[in-house]
């Protein structure tokens, strides 16, 4: 699209089989699932382990570990693909600028807010009740995508472009005081709105949760229950990797991405508008931000100004865990970060027996996970090896 | 044409008055007696006041900048802080508490200042060492301590001399053990995981209160204990200063502060003129340069942040001394995203812009922003529309947000850059005005 | 006995083969040269000799002690120094500064007398401006030492690394590619303090140039390099009619050509 300087025809050799355009754009997503299940039954065993070496003082743990084991790895998902759809945006502005876009987390936190203006809107025009819930969520996705899109393509003009070349650190002191500017702005807005600082996000009624199955452990029996919103989530967010796989390896936008991100300059005199690109890069980031800061909304029920803060953090560790630069390792980094922080926010007051909090914990297990990370591999799971030039 | 060249002449002629020769001491004299005339006689807090001390504040950065013979810069300024705002302070005591409170941010972003400009490490959770040393002295000169022993009571509180000593110890150690895995990382990574660290500490502060409750949780620590006052007789008795004990604290602070910033002024002067402090710039310039001159890389980072830790332990014991409360929430990002501001706003790496810098930033946040607030609540009232839920002192993160994003575009060396550049910028300054010169005589051939 | 001894050093990055099993012997007091076209792993087979990068294989001894995969800053400490081919001075510090810089190393002020300004501190600090000004002054750049680095000319710039590496007071000094983007005047004057290097302060120069008239007049012993290997070595005599080197620079069939790569 931003290579439409040179419009040739397409080289043959740039043509491919569809059963090629299907390998790139599945790889990653079946790569991902690979990932997925190996999380969850690695941290599973570990859980089981534990909890057999404690059976002798406390001899209904195994039980407890059992009967909760299906509902955390469900939130393990919805955790993990809410960091993987906010890393994207990391990884790919970095992919190209090498920079990071502090200022991310507000993109979520605008898209989160965007849609639950939109749900309020609804709601007091008395649009919502009866509304189908399908073309509800398309609308409030879309409405945030452009929202935030639309926002992180102008951070980037206002905000980052004139410093494009400036020392690594100059650019990334704007996008700090970006990240507190925005949360400020929206939070002035939302106060001075009926949205107030804690929005309710309003939805129609998607209906009553699902029973996935039953579990008899013990004397009782114990639902399993994926609630329709988690299920939107999840289903939503492999939509959205599934288009950006596609977008990014089968498309001449792609093309042009993947190639401003190897090397600026030449990509340059190739006749690509490195800085349209640049743009479009913000443009798709901000929008994957967006969608997710709207689903998570939705799932969560309420947004605020603040919220974007700390996914935003963590997604970024998701982005450095999966290799920073590498769009599938986020997806992967997000989820395995996911299914960890779910497993440790469930299971740490279980195992030291309210002794510790577990939500309070999760959240330092992630930033120890960032620092091992970056100490030992900082290429990530999946990122290649680079030597610095001299 | 003519008139604008004069009068730039004028101008500099003018300037060089202020700040040079016989002129330039009756300048400051009068400035400095005029200044605290006003202050002494008008001491309630109002409009005029905070302008007068600002003013006053600014004639100090006038001694800085003037060329006249040290001692009596030196000695203006020791009556200046050491006799004119402690009186006034007894007069008003908000204002000596607004010159506290910008000293403890003057040593803390000093300290910062050595890690970030100096070393050029982007140090995002700065505030962490504070925390440190805030609760050091919280913890053990209050009950408190009896989560660690029953049997232990809090220390006596004339500890507090050797405990600002044992705070930038801990600080120093601190900063090592979060350096030591952290420094090998490149810059912006860096930034994110010192970040990443500060939010660490903050929720152990946070949730320390289980399974042993040693700082109290979210609660906070209260009746954090004060130093005796071991002064009080000559203060009152041989000086004559009928001054209660909270005033006579206030006096106390202010003068343990000055000292403190003084001590750190002089040490980073010293170190930055050192062949560490070469080797701090010489990293932050070119690491690969840096190393081949056989500069230690992680031992000398290291280094850098072992020092500005350590100004931020020892100011945290006093900190959390003369608040007499700490909490969780005192010691959040934002607090390091100011100190950061006050760093960038001065000048990265200079030491007087650092100082400017974190003067002009507490000024903003305790004078400015609640003056703002109430100017807007009277328009408000006469009709003018603004936001009802817009006050100015509610959203630091705007204007901290905004003060980085427009020095990082428009001036990222601070309003006063380190001396060094001085050079550069007058040359830069020379050919502005040259060319100005040369459009106005091309202008001047048209007319 | 050589004073810098690398053996059979070898060097891959993922498939490729930077510098593949070099040997190179410097004796001291000599100038050494080491050529070859660009890609050759001249800069690589450098930034092993300065422990930047750790070969894969083989040995360095720099006067006898062991250096391969050695840091960096010890092998500056133990008096190896260098420039660098895109020059990497400290740009935001004065010339003399940049000088005192390259003293680190054998400036010792504990930090105690440092924040004290007790015991020798200021006398080392003096004594090491008088130094510094003194290699400045060696190199031409005493005038200028209180401009930032940055906004010294090219040539000036390439001096100062010089001068730069000189105030660690080496033993060995590797300059990479000296002259490389200078006038021929400049680059007169540069061979000229290459030679100075060695006849006055007795230094043992191995140099990276592609100046071959520079490298022709001034070496006394030339290794090239050519895919990671070293396919010649010798004199300037040797060298000019060998004819894989003639090949390397040229392509096959110029070797029978052409009479010698006189200015590549």
């Amino acid at each position: 699209m931003a290579a439409e300087a040179n419009t040739q025809a397409p080289l043959p050799s740039g043509q491919r089989s569809t059963a090629e355009v299907l390998r790139t754009v599945f790889g990653p997503v079946v790569q991902l699932f690979l990932f997925i299940i190996g999380s969850a039954v690695t941290l599973g065993l570990i859980v089981v382990l534990l909890a057999l070496l404690q059976i002798g003082t406390r001899p209904d743990i195994l039980t407890r570990t059992l009967t909760i084991l299906p509902q955390v790895w469900i939130d393990g998902m919805v955790r993990g693909f809410l960091f993987a759809t906010i890393a994207l945006g990391y990884t790919m502005v970095y992919g190209v600028l090498e920079f990071i876009n502090f200022a991310h987390g507000e993109i979520f936190m605008v898209g989160g807010v965007a849609g639950a203006a939109v749900g309020l809107f609804l709601a007091n025009n008395e649009l919502l009740k009866g509304m189908n819930g399908f073309f509800f969520v398309l609308l409030v996705v879309g409405v945030a995508m452009a929202v935030s899109g639309t926002l992180a393509v102008t951070v980037e003009r206002v905000a980052y472009r004139p410093l494009r070349g400036a020392p690594r650190l100059v650019p990334l002191i704007s996008a700090i005081g970006v990240s507190l500017v925005l949360q400020d702005l929206v939070r002035l807005m939302m106060t001075n709105s009926d949205l107030g600082f804690n929005a309710r996000f309003n939805t129609p009624d998607f209906g009553k949760p699902i029973r996935l199955f039953e579990m008899t452990l013990g004397e009782r029996p114990v639902p399993v229950i994926l609630s329709p919103k988690a299920l939107i989530f999840i289903v939503a967010s492999i939509v959205m990797l599934v288009v950006l796989n596609y977008l990014v390896n089968a498309t001449r936008l792609g093309k042009a991405i993947r190639a401003t991100a190897q090397d600026m300059p030449t990509a340059s005199l190739m006749g690509i508008n490195v800085n349209r690109i640049v743009a479009m890069t913000f443009l798709i980031g901000g929008a994957l931000g967006g969608a997710a800061g709207a689903l998570f909304g939705l799932n969560v029920g309420t947004v605020n100004p603040y919220m974007g803060f700390i996914p935003g953090l963590k997604a970024f560790t998701a982005a450095v865990l999966g290799g920073i630069g590498n769009i599938t390792g986020a997806m992967v980094g997000g989820v395995v970060l996911g299914f960890l922080e779910a497993f440790v926010a469930s299971y740490l007051s279980l195992f030291t027996d309210g002794a510790l909090s577990g939500a309070a914990y999760a959240d330092i297990a992630a930033f120890s996970i960032l620092i091992l990370i970056l100490i030992f591999r900082p290429s990530g799971l999946l990122g290649e090896a680079t030597t610095q030039k001299v | 044409m003519t008139s604008t060249i004069s009068s730039e002449g004028l101008w500099d002629r003018f300037r060089g008055m202020l700040s040079r020769g016989p002129t330039a001491y009756g300048f400051l004299g009068l400035y400095a007696a005029v200044c605290s005339w006003l202050l002494i006689t008008n001491p309630r807090t109002s409009l005029s006041t905070d302008v007068v001390f600002v003013l006053l504040l600014l004639l100090l950065l006038f001694i800085y900048r003037s060329q006249v013979a040290l001692p009596f810069r030196v000695g203006l300024v020791a009556i200046l802080l050491g006799v004119i705002i402690p009186y006034f302070g007894t007069l008003n005591p908000f204002y000596i508490d607004v010159a506290t409170q910008a000293g403890i941010f003057v040593a803390l972003a000093l300290g910062l200042n050595v890690v970030v400009g100096f070393a050029g490490l982007l140090d995002l959770g700065f505030v962490a060492f504070f925390a440190v040393g805030a609760y050091f002295w919280g913890i053990l000169s209050t009950t408190q301590i009896a989560a660690f022993n029953p049997a232990w009571g809090p220390v006596p509180p004339i500890l507090f001399y050797p405990f600002i000593l044992l705070g930038l110890l801990l600080g120093a150690i601190t900063g090592v053990l979060l350096g030591l895995p952290v420094l090998r990382l490149r810059g912006d990574y860096l930034a994110i995981v010192t970040l990443g660290f500060g939010e660490v500490i903050r929720v152990l502060a946070n949730n320390l209160d289980r399974p042993i409750n040693i700082t109290n949780g979210s609660q906070g620590i209260r009746d954090i204990e004060r130093p005796p006052l071991i002064f009080t007789d000559f203060v009152r008795g041989t000086l004559g200063w009928q001054l209660d004990d909270q005033q006579l604290y206030q006096q106390f602070f202010y003068f343990v502060v000055l000292l403190i910033v003084l001590v750190t002024v002089v040490i980073v002067s010293r170190l930055k003129l050192s062949r560490i402090g070469r080797a701090w710039e010489a990293i932050r310039e070119d690491e690969t340069a840096a190393i081949a001159q056989g500069i230690p890389l992680v031992r000398t980072k290291l280094l850098a942040f072992a020092v500005g830790a350590s100004f931020a332990g020892a100011m945290g014991v006093v900190f959390a001394s003369k608040q007499l409360f700490i909490n969780p929430p005192t010691f959040d990002l934002l607090r390091s995203i100011n100190i950061l501001a006050m760093v960038i706003l001065g000048g990265m790496g200079s030491i007087p812009g650092v100082i400017l810098g974190a003067v002009l930033v507490t000024l903003l946040d305790l004078q400015l922003l609640p003056r703002t607030a109430a100017v807007l609540r009277d328009l408000q009232k006469s009709g003018v529309p603004i936001p009802e839920a817009f006050d100015p002192t509610q959203y630091q993160r705007l204007f901290f947000g905004l003060l980085l994003i427009l020095m990082m575009i428009f001036r990222p060396s601070g309003i006063m850059p380190d001396e060094r550049h001085k050079g550069e910028l007058s040359e830069v300054a020379a050919t502005r005005s040259r060319g100005r010169g040369e459009q106005d005589q091309q202008g001047g051939s048209e007319a | 006995m050589a004073l810098l001894e690398a053996k059979n050093i070898t060097k891959t990055f993922g498939g490729l083969t930077a510098v593949n099993d070099v040997t190179l012997s410097v004796e001291q007091g000599r100038i050494i040269s080491v050529i070859g076209p660009n890609g050759a792993g001249k800069t690589t087979f450098f930034n092993m000799l300065t422990g930047i990068y750790k070969p894969d294989k083989g040995t360095i001894t720099f006067d006898g002690k062991s250096i391969a995969g050695r840091k960096p800053n010890d092998i500056a400490a133990l008096g190896i120094r260098r420039t660098f081919q895109n020059i990497r001075l400290f740009n935001n510090m004065t010339v003399l500064e940049n000088v005192l810089v390259g003293m680190h190393t054998h400036l010792h002020a504990p930090f105690w007398q440092i924040l004290t300004k007790l015991g020798g501190v200021q006398r080392e600090e003096a004594e090491a401006r008088k130094r510094a000004r003194e290699r400045l002054a060696y190199v031409g750049l005493d005038a200028q030492r209180e401009e930032l680095a940055k906004n010294l000319p090219y040539g000036d710039q390439r001096r100062l690394e010089i001068a730069r590496a000189l105030a660690g007071e080496p033993r060995l000094i590797l300059l990479d590619e000296p002259t490389a983007g200078m006038n021929p005047q400049e680059t007169d004057a540069a061979t000229l303090l290459i030679q100075r290097l060695r006849d006055e302060l007795k230094l043992t120069v191995v140099l990276i140039e592609h100046d071959m008239r520079l490298v022709m007049s001034i070496s006394e012993r030339i290794s090239v390099l050519d895919y990671g290997t070293k396919i010649a070595e010798g004199d300037a005599q040797v060298i000019r009619s060998n004819p894989r080197v003639i090949e390397a620079y040229l392509g096959k069939g110029a070797a029978g050509a052409a009479a010698g790569p006189s200015v590549a």
